[in-house]
């Protein structure tokens, strides 16, 4: 039994995978302690999408695939602010039309130049037979996310909860959101690689928002933020070699589960404890679906 | 060269997949409009990744696909709804983690089944190799949603405009909520073989904003949105013939040419009327008197 449990770890591949999950796993919940406040989450996944046809063309022409894709995710986030700024089309629009175009291009060039860039391993991540140049250009995104986010830690939380202020006391808001950007970018096209591009947006959503509903200090957040990243992925990398699933997936449904753990029984924000404090509290009208739709 | 061009029309499939893609393009045109105009277009994003693990449950059990995919796209748009009025996580961040969270499940359960239904096929369409049920199946979803469109529209445009007055005036706006929804989901089920489930989204947006910047009328607006995704879809299905790339994107690509194109030129609301716009009243601030 143990030794069934323990096969993974004997396998280089496995353990590789699991490592390098946990590192982006970390590294993507640590800013989506950002994206969930700042209301983001639609960035992440239309970034994760833009980048497509930059990895493709990186491969066709020979570049490392995350300067391909970095520079047209950056590409599509200018073309969301141009055409929002302006025309009198509103933002998720900008955005529905902007990423499906990209995506669709990159999506046209893979069709028209078949080679040796699989379309799965875009769109599913490809983590266990992940080649070590990628490996270390994943690290390096990872490291630099990481310290830039240490760096600019006050900066970025100030700028995170209160633009306004971050501009009054002298702060460049401009280079901030920019930086923030970016980072979202470059974390992106790391996770892209564990859990493909559809699946992207869960790992820059779901270990902040879980974490969200759990504390009310930022400082807090980001620590349960990260340790529900890293053990997800670990856990989940770890899962898939036994349901000989998508790897994507199982680190995914892991962070889906335990976000809606947290949901029902968080000991302050969860369903349970606003209802019981509802009905404490005199049965004050819970808030009920219907009000919330309009 | 007109023997040439002619050449695709000479194929049933060709046919058939033309016929198919203006259809899935209308009914998602006149759709977009509403999207547009309520700021949905990320819903669309969201039921048409949430529909996978229905259409693998469907397949496991034997109901139609398409069944199962409208329920699924619809649990997710319902199961939003009900997270977010019940916690403090904004829409947005309820919504990625519902459709990745579904999607996710939906591929795990893939890779535990042996099927024939092609991943690929789903996610990215197979307009060209569309297969006679499949066929039927995005003509009925299709149809049944331009029919309830058409028939209730006058209730639909007054609840997107302005849901308040909607209510005061009578009407059952949690019922048209639903509805808004069901439609959408449906659309999305129609346009899967088309163009599969990352582009459908496109589909949702793209001919709407187009109809947006051309006109201030609601009416005409769903006019040119359904002229524009008919061209598209006619242009882009037959480009892909020629080039032999993928249709879904051909399709999508032809949708977003059209878009820049008039993203410039839109006589009121483009970039160059802006700007010509903006050196004018320049120009009369400049003169005095």
């Amino acid at each position: 039994m143990i030794q069934e449990l323990l096969t993974p770890f004997h396998y280089d591949y496995m353990v590789k995978a699991m490592l390098v999950s946990a590192l982006i796993g970390a590294v993507c919940a640590c800013l989506s302690c950002f994206v969930t406040l700042k209301g983001w989450s639609l960035m992440g996944d239309a970034l994760s999408h833009s980048i497509v046809p930059g990895v493709s063309l990186a491969y066709l022409v020979g570049l490392p695939f995350a300067l391909g894709a970095f520079i047209s995710g950056m590409l599509a986030a200018a073309c969301m602010g141009y055409i929002k700024s302006a025309t009198r089309i509103k933002e998720d629009a900008v955005i529905g039309i902007v990423f499906t175009t990209f995506f669709a291009a990159g999506l046209l060039m893979i069709s028209l130049f078949p080679s040796n860039i699989n379309l799965k391993s875009i769109i599913f991540g490809n983590i266990l037979g992940i080649a070590n140049p990628d490996v270390v250009q994943m690290i390096v995104i990872s490291v630099v996310t990481l310290a830039v986010v240490a760096c600019k830690w006050r900066d970025l939380v100030l700028y995170t909860f209160d633009p306004t202020q971050a501009k009054a006391i002298g702060l460049n808001v401009h280079v901030l959101h920019m930086t923030l950007l970016t980072l979202l970018a470059a974390t992106a096209i790391a996770a892209l690689q564990a859990v493909g591009a559809c699946l992207v947006v869960a790992m820059l959503v779901t270990p902040g928002a879980t974490a969200y509903l759990l504390t009310d200090r930022f400082g807090r957040m980001m620590v349960l933020a990260m340790a529900i990243g890293t053990v997800t992925s670990f856990t989940g990398a770890y899962a898939s070699y036994f349901l000989n699933g998508s790897t994507g997936g199982c680190i995914v449904v892991l962070q889906t589960a335990l976000f809606l753990i947290a949901l029902f029984l968080a000991p302050k924000h969860g369903i349970f404890a606003s209802r019981r404090r509802g009905r404490s509290q005199g049965g004050a009208s819970p808030t009920t679906v219907g009000a919330a739709l309009e | 060269m007109i023997d040439r061009l002619l050449e695709p029309l000479q194929y049933s499939f060709m046919i058939e997949a033309l016929l198919v893609a203006a259809l899935v393009g209308a009914v998602c045109a006149l759709l977009s409009c509403f999207l547009v105009l309520k700021g949905w277009s990320l819903m669309g994003d969201a039921i048409s990744h949430a529909v996978l693990p229905g259409i693998v449950v469907a397949y496991v059990v034997g109901a139609p696909l398409a069944v199962g995919a409208f329920l699924s796209g619809l649990f997710c748009a319902v199961g939003t709804g009900w997270i977010k009025a019940n916690s403090r996580i904004k829409e947005d961040t309820v919504m990625g983690i519902v459709f990745t969270g579904l999607f996710a499940l939906g591929l795990v359960l893939f890779s535990k089944i042996e099927t024939d239904v092609h991943l690929n096929h789903i996610l990215f369409g197979s307009l060209l190799g569309i297969d006679r049920a499949d066929m039927i199946q995005a003509v009925v979803s299709g149809g049944i949603t331009l029919v309830v469109i058409v028939a209730l529209r006058k209730d639909l445009v007054l609840y997107c405009f302005d849901p308040n007055q909607a209510r005061a005036v009578g009407l059952h706006t949690t019922f048209l909520y639903y509805l808004l929804l069901s439609l959408l989901s449906a659309t999305i089920v129609a346009s899967l073989q088309a163009v599969g489930i990352i582009l459908t989204v496109a589909m949702l947006a793209t001919p709407g904003c187009i109809a947006y910047l051309l006109t201030d009328r609601f009416g005409r607006m769903m006019a040119i949105a359904v002229t524009s995704a008919v061209f598209a879809a006619v242009v882009g299905t037959y480009i892909s013939y020629f080039i032999n790339g993928a249709t879904g994107a051909c399709i999508v690509l032809t949708q977003a040419a059209v878009f820049v194109i008039v993203l410039f030129i839109a006589p009121k609301h483009g970039l160059i009327a802006n700007r010509l716009r903006a050196r004018v009243s320049l120009k009369e601030n400049a003169e005095p008197g």
